[in-house]
């Protein structure tokens, strides 16, 4: 191997050390974070410590774990749930259907993706007051769910799946909601999970949209829930980190669970 | 069985016709099929028959009813696909039986006829892998048990062996001969391959541009084609088309030289001065005759049991000679390419059949 080629090699390995350690570090910083007082954190404590007991209790005593996370679950599995079914049958239908407007309702959805979510967010509070959504689950699932990032990725996946299945599925005698049920869905399986974990994180993880809508603290999410232990006039930081990874653990679960089928999608696999 | 009557059928995308008014009678138990290079119709049609494609205009008819506007699983056929499009989520007997289940037959009857099916092809000891654990020829024979399970009154055939190897092509093309002499059906068959059309058809249908060029048994084709596109389709390698003028009663051939072969035996009084074109297949050398031309050999292609060569004079086309085992042949040898007069065909300028 010439010195040069040892030299790039050696300089890879250490970008991507780097970026390994930028990507990672915060995680366990948050962990370390979890198990130290809040003078230890702030006095530059990396390593682990012995309150993380303490910090739990003390998390637990001050918010309605499992309240909290049942309305994050609602507000993730929910948003989930909805914006895959619109998206898949709206890229299904983009992909499937020959129309002569359908490349310029698409190309207006694309166009759409350019305007930023502060510029719709008093447009979307007035409406949800308007109509009296204010307050709800739906409110908070609801401007999400004909995600056109979400309607574009079907879109494109759709190209792999092979026209000729939809033929035979049709030969066979299913009509067009039974192909997508029993033919499209299953085949696109990967295309789903990969879906799924990008929304449930989204979900999971939203902080403004649920904070202008939610107005009581029984309707409150968990990202809402950490936010609030951070207002204090002195942050128990130990407290907050135990909040963080308690709040990162369903997205983390979801992740793993879906892994394989998640790298598959995202290499826009038909399987 | 049920035979086919297409009458007038036309396919319009917007402005454009695709079918431009097709006429065909398919007999009970027929196998027919269509050929045509590619963007021909051939598949449009094919698809238009299945119920894949809206119909345009004129009619379809199936056993003696129209099927024009009748559901495509309704029509009593089956299609085999290129790709196979075998559900890649289910087995083998899933994939067999899905169109059964849907069709409301009860798990015994479906049971009864994906075994059956899977005794005709050999499929037994495949039926509970998933098409991905299957090889191109078995998944295509699972493509063919899918359509034979539902007991279809005519079988499509949509350029099934394109995606095999040549090997697994020939053993296929048998298989589906022997498939049509056992279950007796009318089978459309649509392809590329004029070797396909002509060993499994008995009746070829020649398309070009939206309409049929001709149709008939397959050496009929090959014998007495009633113009240039279909002499040229048909027979491989192709035919060979010499421009010549008609002379004092003979042929004189311009771009070879002016080398004069004698008229075939045509009922046709052509004019003397007329332009025509000559058609000699490649091999008509083979067996010799009385007329022949003076040619260059190019390139020889040995195939062992055959050999062709590529022979030109001047600048003018090249010439494919079907030399038999041709061993002791050169490149870049003068030689005589003897034909029969007799075998030749003769073109009009527009490509009609001078007869």
């Amino acid at each position: 191997m010439s010195l040069f080629s040892r030299l790039f090699s050696l300089l890879t390995q250490a970008m991507l050390w780097l970026a390994a350690f930028i990507s990672v570090f915060p995680f366990y910083w948050m962990i370390a974070g979890a198990t130290n007082t809040a003078n230890d954190i702030t006095g530059g404590k990396f390593t682990l410590g012995t309150n993380l007991i303490p910090n739990i209790t003390k998390f637990f005593e001050l918010v309605d774990v499992p309240l909290v996370f049942f309305n994050s679950l609602v507000v993730a599995i929910g948003g989930t749930v909805l914006t895959l079914i619109v998206a898949s049958l709206a890229g299904y239908g983009f992909e499937m259907f020959r129309s002569k407007t359908r490349d310029r309702i698409f190309g207006g959805l694309l166009l759409m993706l350019s305007v930023p979510f502060a510029a719709m967010m008093i447009p979307l509070f007035v409406m949800f007051s308007g109509v009296g959504l204010m307050n709800t689950y739906f409110a908070i699932i609801a401007p999400g769910i004909a995600s056109i990032f979400m309607i574009f990725y079907f879109r494109q996946n759709t190209k792999a799946f092979p026209s000729e299945l939809r033929d035979a599925a049709r030969m066979d005698g299913l009509q067009e909601w039974q192909i997508f049920l029993r033919i499209y869905m299953p085949v696109m399986r990967s295309t789903y999970a990969a879906a799924m974990i990008i929304l449930f994180m989204t979900n999971w993880n939203a902080y403004l949209w649920p904070l202008i809508v939610l107005q009581t603290n029984d309707m409150k999410t968990i990202q809402l829930v950490v936010a609030s232990l951070a207002t204090a006039y002195t942050p128990d930081y130990g407290l907050i980190m135990v909040a963080n990874v308690l709040a990162t653990l369903p997205t983390i679960l979801v992740f793993f669970l879906l892994q394989r089928r998640f790298v598959e999608g995202m290499l826009g696999g038909v399987k | 069985m049920s035979g086919l009557k297409l009458t007038g059928l036309r396919k319009n995308y917007g402005a454009h016709q695709v079918i431009k008014g097709v006429d065909l009678v398919v007999e009970p138990k027929e196998f027919v099929v269509f050929v045509g290079p590619s963007g021909c119709g051939k598949s449009t049609l094919l698809r238009m028959i299945a119920g894949l494609e809206e119909i345009s205009g004129g009619d379809l008819t199936i056993g003696g009813v129209r099927m024009n506007e009748v559901d495509a699983s309704k029509r009593g056929i089956a299609m085999v696909f290129q790709s196979y499009a075998l559900y890649p989520h289910m087995t083998v007997r899933e994939n067999m039986g899905f169109a059964l289940k849907y069709a409301g037959e009860s798990a015994a009857n479906i049971a009864r006829r994906v075994n059956e099916a899977a005794k005709i092809l050999e499929l037994h000891k495949l039926m509970d892998r998933k098409p991905r654990d299957l090889s191109g020829g078995q998944r295509q024979r699972v493509a063919i048990g899918r359509a034979i399970v539902r007991h279809p009154e005519v079988f499509l055939f949509d350029e099934p062996l394109s995606n095999l190897d040549a090997e697994l092509r020939v053993q296929m093309r048998i298989e589906i001969a022997r498939l049509h002499k056992e279950l007796q059906t009318t089978i459309i068959y649509v392809t590329h391959d004029q070797v396909e059309a002509m060993t499994l058809a008995d009746k070829i249908v020649v398309l070009r541009e939206g309409l049929i060029e001709q149709t008939g048994a397959p050496l009929t084709l090959y014998d007495d084609p009633d113009n240039q596109f279909v002499a040229g389709f048909i027979g491989s390698p192709r035919m060979n088309f010499l421009p010549a003028v008609v002379k004092n009663g003979a042929l004189t051939l311009p771009e070879y030289d002016g080398q004069v072969i004698p008229m075939p035996p045509v009922a046709a009084k052509l004019a003397e001065g007329a332009e025509v074109t000559v058609g000699i297949r490649p091999e008509h050398f083979r067996t010799g005759g009385s007329a022949s031309l003076d040619l260059t050999i190019e390139l020889i292609e040995h195939l062992g049991g055959e050999s062709f060569a590529y022979a030109r004079q001047g600048k003018a086309n090249v010439i494919t000679i079907a030399t038999g085992t041709g061993r002791n042949w050169a490149s870049g040898e003068r030689i005589q390419a003897t034909f029969d007069p007799a075998s030749v065909l003769l073109f009009t300028a527009q490509g009609a059949r001078v007869r």
